[in-house]
C-alpha cells in the first residue's frame, strides 16, 4: 500500500482499518499520515475518538492462559542434541556405520576390507605363483612344494 | 538470546539446543495459543492446536528457509490447522460463508457467551472467521499489515478490507451497548 500521495480519505481509512494508535498504522505510509493529520487535526478528531474508544475495549481481552504442562510437552518433542564422538575418528566411523558401532559388524566388514586390501596388494607385486609358493614353503623349511610332497 | 538473530536461534534451535528451543518456544508459543483460541474459542483445541504447529516447526526447522518471520510462519500454520478443525465441525463452504456477524453460536458457546455479555471476547467470537484472523493478527497480536496478510494468505488490501469490517462491526456492537446504558 505504499502510497506517495496521501490524502484526507486515506488517514480516514487508516484510523478505521488500524485504529487511532499510529504505531499499529503501516510504516510506509505513516509519516505522510502524521504530518496530514498535525496540518489538520479537526478534521480527524471524531474518527479518532471512536478508534480510542474501540481500541481500549480491544485491551480489555482477557483470554485464558495455556497450561503449563503445554510448554513441557512442546520442549520434549524438539530435537534431541546429535550425541558427541568420542575419539578423533568418530566422523569416519559414522560414516561407515551410521546406526553407531556393533562390533561383530564391525570386525566382520574389517576383515573383509583386510582381505580385500592384502589381496590388491599381492596381485599388484607381479610376483608369480611360483615365488610365491616357494617363500610359503620356504617358512615350513622346505625348498618347494614338491619337495614337500615328496617328503609326503 | 536477545543478541542473536531469528535463523542464528532457529539453527541453533533444529540442532538440539535446549535453551534456543526454549526460547522460541516462550516467545511465540503465547502468539499461537491466542490466535487458535481466538479461532476456536475452546482452551484444549487450541493447546492442541499450539502443539502441532511446534510439532511442524521442530521438522521443518533443519531445513528452515528464512523467507518470513518464525511467527508469521508458525501463525500461517495455526491458522490453517483452526480452519480444518472449524471446516469439520461446520461442513459449509467457507467462500459461501456470508460476511456478516454470525450470530449462531453453539450451544457451549451461546452458555459462554451468556455468561459474558458485555465482553470483548465474546464479540470477537461472534466474528466472521476471517475478519477474526485478521483482527487477531494484526490489531490484536501486533504484527505488521504485511506480515499478517502473509499469514492468512491473502493481499494486504483484502487484509484492510477485512480489518476495516470487523472494527466497524465491533464499533456497532460497542455503540449499541452504549445507547442500551443510555
Amino acid at each position: 500500500m505504499t502510497d506517495l500521495t496521501m490524502t484526507p480519505d486515506r488517514v480516514l481509512e487508516l484510523i478505521a482499518m488500524y485504529g487511532a494508535e499510529t504505531g499499529a498504522w503501516p510504516a510506509d505510509e505513516r509519516d505522510a499520515a502524521l504530518a496530514l493529520l498535525s496540518a489538520s487535526p479537526d478534521q480527524f478528531t471524531a474518527a479518532l475518538e471512536q478508534a480510542r474508544a474501540l481500541d481500549q475495549m480491544l485491551l480489555q481481552e482477557a483470554l485464558p492462559e495455556p497450561s503449563p504442562a503445554l510448554s513441557e510437552a512442546i520442549l520434549a518433542s524438539a530435537p534431541k542434541p546429535a550425541p558427541v564422538r568420542k575419539n578423533a575418528f568418530g566422523g569416519v566411523f559414522g560414516l561407515i556405520f551410521p546406526q553407531g558401532v556393533r562390533w561383530p559388524a564391525g570386525a566382520a566388514l574389517a576383515s573383509l576390507l583386510m582381505g580385500l586390501v592384502g589381496g590388491y596388494s599381492y596381485a599388484s607385486t607381479g610376483v608369480g605363483y611360483d615365488q610365491a609358493d616357494a617363500a610359503y614353503y620356504a617358512s615350513f623349511g622346505v625348498d618347494s612344494g614338491e619337495d614337500w610332497l615328496v617328503s609326503e | 538470546m536477545s543478541g542473536i538473530s531469528e535463523l542464528d536461534q532457529i539453527t541453533r534451535a533444529a540442532n538440539g539446543d535446549r535453551a534456543a528451543q526454549a526460547a522460541l518456544v516462550n516467545r511465540n508459543m503465547p502468539i499461537i495459543f491466542r490466535v487458535a483460541y481466538r479461532m476456536l474459542q475452546d482452551r484444549a483445541e487450541a493447546e492442541d492446536v499450539t502443539q502441532e504447529t511446534f510439532l511442524r516447526a521442530w521438522k521443518t526447522l533443519p531445513t528452515w528457509q528464512p523467507k518470513a518471520k518464525f511467527s508469521t510462519w508458525a501463525c500461517t500454520v495455526a491458522l490453517n490447522l483452526c480452519r480444518d478443525r472449524l471446516r469439520k465441525k461446520k461442513p459449509v463452504l467457507m467462500d459461501e460463508v456470508p460476511e456478516r456477524i454470525d450470530t449462531a453460536l453453539r450451544p457451549e458457546q451461546a452458555l459462554a457467551s451468556q455468561q459474558a455479555i458485555g465482553r470483548i471476547e465474546s464479540k470477537i467470537a461472534a466474528l466472521p472467521e476471517r475478519q477474526r484472523e485478521a483482527l487477531s493478527l494484526c490489531a490484536l497480536e501486533g504484527l505488521t499489515n504485511i506480515e499478517a496478510a502473509e499469514a492468512m494468505d491473502v493481499s494486504v488490501r483484502a487484509l484492510e478490507s477485512l480489518l476495516a469490517r470487523a472494527r466497524r462491526a465491533l464499533r456497532a456492537e460497542l455503540n449499541a451497548e452504549l445507547a442500551g446504558e443510555n
